[in-house]
């Protein structure tokens, strides 16, 4: 296991489980919810994209292939995100709810002030924490597409590269930011929830 | 004026500000001091924040004038930190190892992102309503602040011509940097909005 992973101790289950996701794979999940999430959570790529750009001006040259990957799937996640609302007839030009919004700012911040390593942690924790709670689910009901999207072996295979480098590159304030990263999952899927 | 616009737009969150338990607390004299002191703690850290926001939009600012008004304004919020650390050497409070609140944390984050990656105005505009509100404040308190008010020397520092001037300024450079769009405005409110949470943070901290 990922030595942040395993260092974050009880954080992380809290961060990749949730009534949410629950509802979500038995499809119980009340339409309101999902279509508030998925507005917030496409703002949310929309700001996890100038930070991941912002980390790969910074990076060294043997971190430019995965981050440029992530950047190109991103760009992909995003176009399927303004897809999808459209079907769903969801308006993507709101205002961030103020847990979407502390998330991004924090990732904004730390973007332009965190060297480098901490900031491979923080992208580590973004997307393995992702990973992870989409890959508990089965991949079936009315929201298998979703499921399934964030679930495949490619995604997978990338935070664990993520997760190696930024574990061959840790920095003292890695382990606190990546935490801090979990803890914003943890609120985000509440506020998924809760409204 | 844009500044005027935004100001009465969202006096419903000044008013909030004004009636909510803390400062209402602070403003009698009842307040706990324990609770003075840990506000005082994190509003130390809040304005190291604030001031980074200020530098970087000293670097961002293109003609001398708005250079100097920030200038200015940089000295003034140093000024604040200094009556931070007057009250803290007092009251023992040690300003270095604060952990900010999850309220401190957000209005911070939200502070210096603006500052870092948006542009002039609307890092103006998430400025601005700090120094309008607690200039607002002080000046709404006054009235209580008899020589023995445990909380004199805050409420005529906010409350003062000095503070209220700074104040002024800053609202001046947001009219002439700030437009009055949709980000500028959504900048503004939830700025006071984080200024609310602040002291409902300091209430429970």
């Amino acid at each position: 296991m990922n030595s942040l992973v395993r260092n974050a101790g009880p954080l992380w289950d809290e961060a990749t489980r949730s009534p949410f996701l629950d509802a979500l794979a038995t499809g119980r999940l009340a339409a309101d919810a999902f279509r508030r999430w998925l507005a917030q959570d496409c703002l949310f790529a929309n700001d996890l994209m100038a930070f991941q750009a912002i980390l790969l001006a910074k990076a060294p040259r043997d971190w430019h292939k995965p981050l440029l990957g992530g950047l190109a799937a991103l760009d992909q996640e995003l176009d399927w995100f303004e897809s999808s609302a459209a079907r769903l007839q969801v308006d993507l030009d709101i205002l961030p709810h103020p847990t979407c919004r502390r998330y991004t700012d924090f990732l904004m911040r730390c973007a332009y002030t965190q060297p480098c390593g901490v900031l491979l942690a923080i992208l580590f924790g973004v997307e393995a924490s992702y990973h992870a709670a989409w890959s508990a689910l089965a991949p079936s009901g009315p929201y298998a597409e979703f499921i399934k999207r964030w679930s495949n072996p490619d995604f997978g295979a990338y935070t664990t590269t993520l997760g190696g480098l930024a574990e061959r590159n840790l920095q003292e304030a890695a382990q606190e930011h990546f935490n801090e990263v979990l803890a914003h999952e943890r609120d985000f899927w509440k506020m998924a929830w809760e409204g | 004026m844009l500044h005027e616009v935004l100001w009465t737009s969202n006096f419903d969150l000044a008013r909030s500000c004004l009636a909510h338990p803390f400062v209402v607390a602070l403003g009698d004299g009842t307040l706990k001091p324990d609770l003075f002191h840990a506000f005082i703690a994190q509003d130390a850290f809040f304005l190291r924040a604030f001031l980074k926001a200020h530098a970087l939009a000293l670097a961002r600012s293109e003609d001398r004038d708005t250079s100097e008004v920030f200038c200015g304004l940089i000295t003034g919020v140093t000024e604040e930190l200094k009556l931070h650390r007057v009250y803290a050497a007092e009251l023992g409070i040690d300003l270095s190892s604060v952990v900010p609140n999850a309220a401190c944390r957000a209005y911070t984050d939200f502070l210096l992102r603006t500052a870092w990656h948006n542009d002039l105005g609307e890092t103006v505009a998430s400025m601005t309503p700090c120094m309008r509100l607690y200039a607002y404040l002080g000046v709404a308190l006054a009235p209580q602040c008899s020589p023995s008010h445990p909380y004199r020397r805050w409420i005529e520092t906010y409350g003062g011509r000095e503070f209220g001037r700074l104040a002024d300024q800053v609202e001046t450079l947001l009219d002439q940097v700030g437009a009055d769009t949709k980000e500028v405005r959504d900048r503004y409110r939830y700025a006071l909005q984080c200024e609310l949470d602040f002291f409902s943070g300091a209430l429970t901290s």
